[in-house]
């Protein structure tokens, strides 16, 4: 089994929300973002797209077991724009993944940029490849 | 085949271009089918990235969705009465740089944007282009005082 798998959206977070929560819908629609998981030996790289969102309406993060991203977006239509056109959604971002425990969470480093969140997350020294010297 | 079904009071239309999809007839109908059932009034993004149209009294906004691209790689340009918007986007996979270029196109109505005006902003990913209305194509509020 390739290292990478063990980066698997979480697809049990629908459902435990709505065991935890009576209302059958969460209180701000989501989608989930587009996103990109490449690996290095030494780590995992995490890209979403998050368009519209800023610094301030972003909140990541991370347990022993789940790397989450919740965005808002910044931007509101103003009052006196009528809407001619809509391709785009208003509703905000939402993405869990299950790391299980591969992941070193105390040294993560992340960075908001144009609309682009990346994730370096460092692979647990345990999942790290290690050379072992034969005698 | 036109997407935006929208005229102004002075019968001009917004429409984006389509020449990219053979298959943009199909996708229209089946987004419409599907938005229809599901309750939506989205439509699905056709060519590229999503593009959004507004309008107030005093200008038209184009807002499209181009997350992680360069400033200096988003072209804005209105020729012949097409707005084009083009972007390049950039990405590293391993040692390879692959670029992807992306572009949209909306027809704009001819005379009624003030051209010299059209500005463009580029925050948190979204490119906002504001089309200032022509003074004549704005709505006019005239008070008739009654006798």
């Amino acid at each position: 089994m390739s290292l990478v798998s063990s980066l698997i959206p979480a697809f049990a977070s629908a459902t435990a929300r709505s065991e935890s929560t009576p209302t059958a819908r969460p209180a701000e629609p989501a989608v989930a973002p587009r996103h990109e998981i490449t690996e290095t030996p030494d780590a995992y790289a995490l890209l979403v797209e998050l368009p519209g969102v800023a610094r301030d309406g972003l909140e990541l993060t991370v347990d022993h077991e789940r790397i989450r991203v919740v965005g808002r977006r910044a931007w509101r239509k103003p009052e006196a724009w009528k809407a001619l056109h809509r391709e785009s959604r208003e509703a905000g971002f939402e993405l869990a993944l299950d790391h299980g425990r591969a992941v070193d969470a105390d040294k993560i480093r992340a960075e908001l940029r144009d609309g682009v969140l990346r994730v370096a997350l460092p692979k647990a020294e345990a999942l790290k490849p290690r050379k072992i010297a034969v005698a | 085949m036109r997407l935006i079904h929208y005229t102004t009071p002075h019968g001009r239309t917004y429409s984006p271009v389509f020449a990219r999809s053979p298959w943009a007839g199909l996708e229209q109908q089946m987004d419409r089918l599907f938005g229809a059932a599901l309750g939506e009034s989205v439509a699905a993004p056709v060519a590229g990235f999503p593009v959004d149209l507004y309008e107030d009294a005093a200008a038209t906004y184009v807002r499209a969705e181009l997350p992680g691209v360069n400033r200096a790689d988003i072209g804005v340009e209105l020729a012949d009465g097409t707005l084009q918007i083009s972007a390049k986007r950039v990405r590293k996979v391993g040692d390879i740089e692959e670029t992807a270029a992306l572009s949209r196109a909306l027809t704009v109505p001819e005379g009624a944007v003030q051209s010299d005006k059209i500005s463009a902003a580029y925050e948190n990913g979204v490119l906002t282009v504001t089309l200032p209305k022509r003074e004549e194509a704005r709505p006019r509020k005239i008070s008739v005082t009654v006798a």
